[in-house]
């Protein structure tokens, strides 16, 4: 790929130049390292070397029992750490036919889109600082703040909860909190359009984000990208709508996709945009959780000492950051015989060797934002 | 669903020797022969089940064999089917063969790599076979059963003495020494 260059005649050829962007670097989020092959200012050639935050969790699951693999599950995705318990929970109760009451269900959907709120604002202001805009990080991060106390309540933690439990939530939610979470949700609605207008509508990020990175869905398929990557790509797909888990399909929410408005189909621009819709999205589900939610317990009946019996499970849910699948093979025992995860951000990052050949480096930060990859969840 | 793909995945790639496993609690699965892997997929991600997505790999360890599993998606016929072959070992050490699906998904690439990694299985053909997760130069397959620990890396101690947090352990095992019974509250601090 090295370019040849013509001059006066003669040939001057360029060799590549292996630089290393992390592990310990700012914009890769984390500590991925990816071994980029330059020519010039131009990606030949970018490697992703994953596994510096591995904790093998899979083998860690396989010695506790099934209640005590859910702090685990936290571990990795810290910043959708609700989600990830959810899809927990929700395959260890497919597997042992259990109730969830409904009031756990709505507390359940309204903290799960809270979550998702929590992690598309994370998403946004560190988008901002990859491409050299700091303050939308602080509005971004002062808003979020608000999801954190509100969950800091519910369970004891700010980022590690521990609040899905196998068969419901752990603590109940009261009226002052459901009062709150109204009004918050209520000033999102405007304080989104302007964050949008700040951010999204400016000529440098337009520059900067749109015709970069572009992903086909053939690609999409092939690399088997789910969430706001795939829905970035126009592809209508939406775990919580094709497929409803929870109570979702009482809920009335649109599946935004992207239509390449200021670029391509498909570009970093249109995943940026469709993360920002999905906001308003979450808003519409907690606004409908909060005019439904139902009195009543919060734990279903669940033994005391939890077996799951013999056979295996494949449960796929929508997080933030796309889909999480929790293969779950039991033998009848106390502890899962085998617990894999399907994490979103371990496909996304075998990606970047796709979608970065051609590109500018500071495009290529552009591209690992906009996939918004949480290495925690990449490495487990 | 299953029993359908079976019949046709029988007649289409004969030898495969496709079998349901109708499960009553959680999902059902379809073994195949290990020999035909690539065969078979090739034959679900185009033909009329339209999988066109590979979820993940697993890969499972049981004493005698080592079952891996496809997770495959449709997103037009809106299904997920769990795909598995049984690789036998020989003993302990050994690491059993298959032919890889890089071909077919390029999703396979990674989670071969790391099912490799994991669990000690060589895909044939893989394009680029390496540890994913663990360094290059680690021992052992971390997810079998039988795996133990190594006692160095590199001339690093591994679970060194001193790092390990032993507090909780020594106070429990004293209050267990010094009280008959732990449980019991005594009111102590209320004085006399």
């Amino acid at each position: 790929m090295a370019i040849e260059l013509i001059e006066n005649g003669e040939s001057i050829k360029s060799d590549l130049l292996t630089l290393n962007m992390g592990p310990q670097h700012p914009a890769t989020h984390g500590v991925l390292r990816v071994e980029i092959k330059t020519d010039s200012e131009i990606v030949a050639e970018a490697i992703p070397h994953i596994g510096y935050l591995h904790r093998c969790k899979e083998k860690h699951s396989e010695n506790l029992d099934y209640r005590g693999v859910i702090p685990f599950c936290d571990r990795m995705d810290y910043l959708a750490a609700m989600s990830m318990e959810w899809g927990y929970a929700l395959t260890v109760e497919k597997m042992l036919g259990t109730e969830v009451p409904r009031r756990a269900e709505y507390i359940r959907v309204m903290v799960g889109e809270l979550q998702r709120l929590a992690s598309h604002l994370m998403f946004f202001g560190v988008y901002a600082i990859d491409l050299g805009a700091f303050s939308p990080f602080l509005y971004a991060f002062q808003k979020r703040e608000f999801i954190l106390r509100i969950f800091e309540e519910l369970s004891g933690a700010r980022l590690l909860y521990n609040y899905y439990w196998i068969g419901g939530v752990w603590n109940d939610i009261n009226d002052g909190q459901l009062r709150r979470i109204a009004k918050f949700v209520d000033e999102m609605k405007t304080e989104l359009d302007k964050y949008h207008t700040l951010v999204g509508e400016n000529k440098i990020f337009i520059d900067r984000t749109a015709n970069v990175a572009k992903l086909t869905p053939e690609q999409i398929y092939s690399y088997g990208a789910t969430g706001p990557v795939m829905r970035g790509s126009g592809i209508k797909w939406d775990l919580r709508k094709d497929r409803p888990y929870s109570i979702y399909e009482e809920f009335d929410f649109d599946v935004q996709v992207g239509h390449g408005e200021k670029g391509t189909l498909g570009d970093c621009w249109d995943r940026y945009y469709v993360r920002m819709r999905e906001m308003h999205e979450s808003i519409k589900i907690i606004e409908q959780c909060l005019d439904g939610i139902e009195e009543g317990p919060v734990m279903g009946k669940v033994p005391k000492i939890i077996k799951v019996p013999e056979g295996e499970t494949y449960m796929r849910t929508e997080c933030p950051r796309g889909e999480l699948g929790y293969h779950l093979i039991s033998d009848g025992g106390k502890t899962p015989y085998r617990l894999k995860v399907k994490s979103s951000c371990f496909t996304h990052t075998s990606m970047l060797g796709e979608m970065a050949p051609g590109q500018m480096i500071a495009d290529f930060v552009a591209t690992i934002g906009s996939i918004d990859i949480v290495l925690g969840e990449v490495d487990r | 669903m299953h029993n359908e793909i079976v019949s046709h995945l029988n007649s289409a790639v004969p030898g495969c020797n496709a079998t349901a496993v109708i499960a009553e609690v959680g999902d059902s699965s379809i073994f195949v022969d290990s020999a035909h892997i690539l065969k078979v997929c090739e034959d679900l991600a185009t033909g009329d089940w339209e999988m066109h997505t590979l979820q993940v790999i697993t890969g499972t360890d049981y004493e005698d064999r080592i079952e891996v599993s496809y997770v495959l998606c449709s997103f037009t016929k809106n299904n997920e089917l769990i795909l598995k072959v049984k690789l036998p070992k020989a003993d302990t050490n050994s690491v059993p063969e298959i032919d890889s699906v890089c071909s077919v998904w390029k999703a396979a690439d990674w989670q071969e790599r790391e099912c490799y990694d994991m669990v000690g299985v060589i895909f044939k053909n893989h394009p680029n076979l390496k540890r994913i997760l663990c360094p290059e130069d680690w021992e052992g397959w971390p997810l079998r059963k039988d795996y133990v620990v190594a006692e160095e890396y590199h001339g690093m101690k591994i679970n060194p003495e001193h790092k390990i947090n032993n507090a909780d352990h020594h106070f429990f095992k004293k209050i267990q020494e010094t009280q008959e019974d732990p449980k019991k509250v005594s009111f102590s601090w209320k004085g006399e």
